[in-house]
């Protein structure tokens, strides 16, 4: 065997993923190299096209092999670039006696400021393949070397983690309820952080959405982990986070309107959808407007001190105070807490008819939530089959709960554009098509509302009784 | 898929030269070709540095679909593979009555990446007469040299007779002179008569004399690979534009 090396193309590359790093998770690679698109896989062969001119450091994919090979994304992340730097790609042969190619290799070596990576594709031919497994397991000998395309994560990004939304906070039974909390909050204080630059550099909708879980989070762990701070200290802290909260409601709010379009278009009649468009557009022109100032915000010196000082605190195990209630079990605390939410929830449930008021309807979905959130913190507690048996009627509850603030919400909020927004006088076509669906939700709104008896009913059995009082019930004498 | 057979009753009339430097302008046109060497002196193998395979020497092989497919080795060009020489042809017999029909094994392991190939290159091997006549009918197009000699020219007559009497289809025959030396006044007369005789047999393409083919035994490559620029490689170009695969 002889290599036959030709000489050396230099160009520059970057590595796309969605933030998540779907490829990534499902063992595939897209890099681009000058113009070249190439998504490689570690489970088959790597498909190539080229890269069209696109938005920012991002190429444009057209149709093509690599289009077609994206598979499996949300609709809701878009790729971004990890990283990016210079490559120099050598084509080398491998050559038998008779001077026939046998093998075929780019040899690309991709370095960036934090790694350099070789990354060694073959182009097998068809009956050499012993030549090819030859070579193979000489550079598998190499140290550091591995087999697929995903291997390039860990060298050229070292220590880049897939980003997980939610990531499991581990708990033990016995552990201090203060440290619980604090786990929590430095958790969910990583996951909106992560997600800053991708909303000032406005990559896709799903980092506004995580990070506002992300503060969400942090302010339920405030609310219901009750009396593991002192008062002053939560209520403090409270407020901190309702600040950072405040600016990003009106961004979301767009955001999911225009996410839902095709939803809402439904709800109209055809002849009616020109104006539902226009209302799109006006809502478009808003949410780019709000995104950037809500950029501006984030780029902000106040804004990058404030959340410094936050996190300095939070990650300092002395940076929180304890309250009475600090050094609890975590098994006992989180029983008590969820027996006595699961109780006020059945309590206010039971109560609920037809002629109730929208208001306990509405106080009756914050309870589900906190009950939820409860029992998405202390989940690893408890043992996860049964959990799943009274989580799943719980969130049928949420959901018809939910759908029925949503659509009153909405009724509110689109009724806004109903009034002449500065003077400018509100197109004909438009106000038509948002007074059908003004009606439309209104009737959805008070379909959900039917609904409430019923899904607590499902949620209300005996077999989700008897686990909650399983799981959650403490005999008189463990509570204090 | 079509099957082109380069065959001649005589040996050393550029049958091999043709199968190359054919199957190379068709791969290169951007079909999947599969060259058969069905010589067992394996030049067409050799022209593309492909070693008979040991393996292969056995009988029975054509009707073992999978040893033929796993037999089949790219060459160094895209889109070009090439079924190395083998040195027994008794099941080449079955191999041809086999590789028409669509539901042989051996025409499921005849695929390159999944797909069928567009063509398959026969290169015949000289004295050959007890398998042709299933040669011809397994062909689409039979590629016949033609050296401008009397001695071809009687050869080319039998040909012809021979598929009149067996009631084959003529226009299957795609006949070109070959080795033509432009300078040589018996190769123009003899082509002015062979022309006359069969108006519809033979192409308007040539392939000259040349030192051009000659050296493909050194470079082990097609033409148009090692003297792009030259006659031959225009010729056999045009070769494969007439013959309109
Ligand atoms: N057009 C040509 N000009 C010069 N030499 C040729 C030409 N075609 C073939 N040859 C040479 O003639 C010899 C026989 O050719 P080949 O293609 O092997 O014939 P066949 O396959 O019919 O036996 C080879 O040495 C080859 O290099
Ligand atoms: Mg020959």
């Amino acid at each position: 065997m002889r290599f036959a090396v030709g000489g050396a193309l230099r160009r520059d590359f970057a590595l796309y993923d969605c933030f998540d790093q779907p490829l990534r998770r499902s063992g595939r690679v897209l890099l681009r190299t000058g113009r070249d698109l190439v998504l490689l896989s570690d489970d088959s062969a790597p498909v190539s096209q080229k890269a069209e001119p696109g938005r920012g450091s991002l190429p444009a994919i057209a149709p093509g092999a690599v289009c077609d090979a994206l598979t499996g994304l949300s609709p809701l992340r878009a790729l971004m670039e990890h990283c990016a730097g210079r490559a120099e790609t050598i084509s080398v042969a491998v050559l038998d006696d008779m001077e026939k190619t046998c093998l075929r290799m780019q040899v690309i070596t991709l370095s960036t400021r934090s790694g350099v990576a070789t990354l060694v594709l073959m182009e097998p031919m068809r009956g050499y393949d012993r030549a090819h497994q030859r070579v193979v397991d000489a550079l598998l000998d190499c140290e550091g070397a591995s087999r697929g395309a995903t291997g390039l994560w860990p060298v050229l990004l070292p220590g880049v983690q897939p980003y997980q939304s939610k990531p499991e906070v581990p708990i033990t039974a016995d552990e201090p309820a203060h440290g619980v909390a604090a786990d929590l909050i430095r958790s969910s204080m990583s996951v909106f952080r992560q997600n800053e630059a991708g909303i000032i550099d406005d990559v896709d909708t799903e980092f506004l959405h995580d990070y506002r879980i992300g503060l969400r989070r942090i302010r339920s762990v405030l609310s219901l982990f009750r009396d593991v701070f002192p008062p002053e200290e939560t209520e403090e802290l409270q407020r901190a986070f309702s600040d950072l909260m405040a600016p990003t409601g009106r961004v979301r709010d767009l955001d999911v309107y225009l996410l839902g379009q095709s939803g809402f278009l439904a709800l109209v009649p055809e002849a009616l959808h020109p104006g539902l468009d226009l209302l799109f557009a006006r809502m478009k022109t808003e949410r780019d407007v709000a995104q950037r100032a809500l950029a501006r915000h984030l780029r902000s010196a106040r804004y990058t001190a404030r959340v410094a000082a936050l996190e300095a605190r939070l990650t300092d195990p002395e940076g929180l105070a304890p309250g009475p209630e600090s050094e609890r079990a975590a098994l006992p605390y989180a029983q008590a807490l969820i027996w006595k939410r699961y109780r006020k929830v059945c309590k206010l449930a039971r109560r609920i008819d037809a002629d109730t008021p929208d208001d306990d309807v509405h106080r009756l979905r914050i309870h589900c939530k906190k009950l939820r959130y409860l029992m998405e913190f202390f989940g690893p507690l408890f043992p996860k089959k049964k959990f799943r048996k009274i989580l799943k009627p719980l969130k049928g509850l949420q959901d018809n709960l939910g759908l029925f603030n949503d659509y009153s919400v909405q009724q509110m909020e689109l009724g806004r554009y109903l009034h002449p927004d500065n003077d400018a006088p509100v197109a004909t076509d438009m106000a038509a098509a948002v007074g059908a669906l003004l009606a439309t939700l209104s009737r959805l709104q008070a379909g959900e509302r039917t609904r409430v008896v019923a899904s607590f009913a499902a949620f209300d059995n005996r077999a989700v009784r008897s686990v909650f009082e399983e799981l959650f019930h403490q005999p008189e004498e463990a509570r204090r | 898929m079509h099957v082109i057979a380069c065959y001649s009753n005589k040996g050393g009339v550029g049958k091999t030269a043709t199968s190359v430097n054919l199957a190379h302008a068709i791969a290169r046109s951007g079909r999947q070709v599969l060259l058969c060497d069905l010589d067992p002196q394996g030049a067409s193998s050799y022209y593309f540095r492909v070693k008979p395979s040991k393996r292969l020497s056995e009988t029975r092989f054509f009707e073992d679909s999978d040893r033929f497919a796993d037999a089949i080795r790219a060459s160094d060009f895209a889109g070009l593979d090439i079924l190395p020489a083998n040195r027994s042809f008794r099941d080449f017999d079955r191999f041809l009555s086999r590789i028409r029909s669509k539901r042989s094994r051996l025409s499921k392991a005849l695929v390159a990446g999944g797909a069928e190939y567009d063509v398959v290159v026969l290169d015949c091997p000289p004295n050959f007469s007890l398998l042709s006549e299933n040669v011809f009918r397994a062909a689409d197009r039979i590629v016949v040299p033609v050296p401008p000699s009397t001695l071809s020219e009687r050869t080319f007559e039998q040909l012809v007779e021979f598929f009149k009497d067996q009631g084959l289809p003529r226009r299957k025959i795609s006949a070109f002179f070959s080795m033509v030396e432009g300078r040589k006044s018996l190769h123009r007369d003899t082509m002015a008569r062979m022309r006359a005789a069969y108006p519809k047999r033979f192409l308007a393409a040539s392939i000259p004399y040349s030192a051009d083919v000659e050296r493909m035994g050194l470079r082990r490559a097609p033409v148009a690979e090692y003297a792009p620029r030259s006659k031959a490689a225009a010729c056999y170009a045009d070769l494969f534009a007439e013959l309109a695969l």
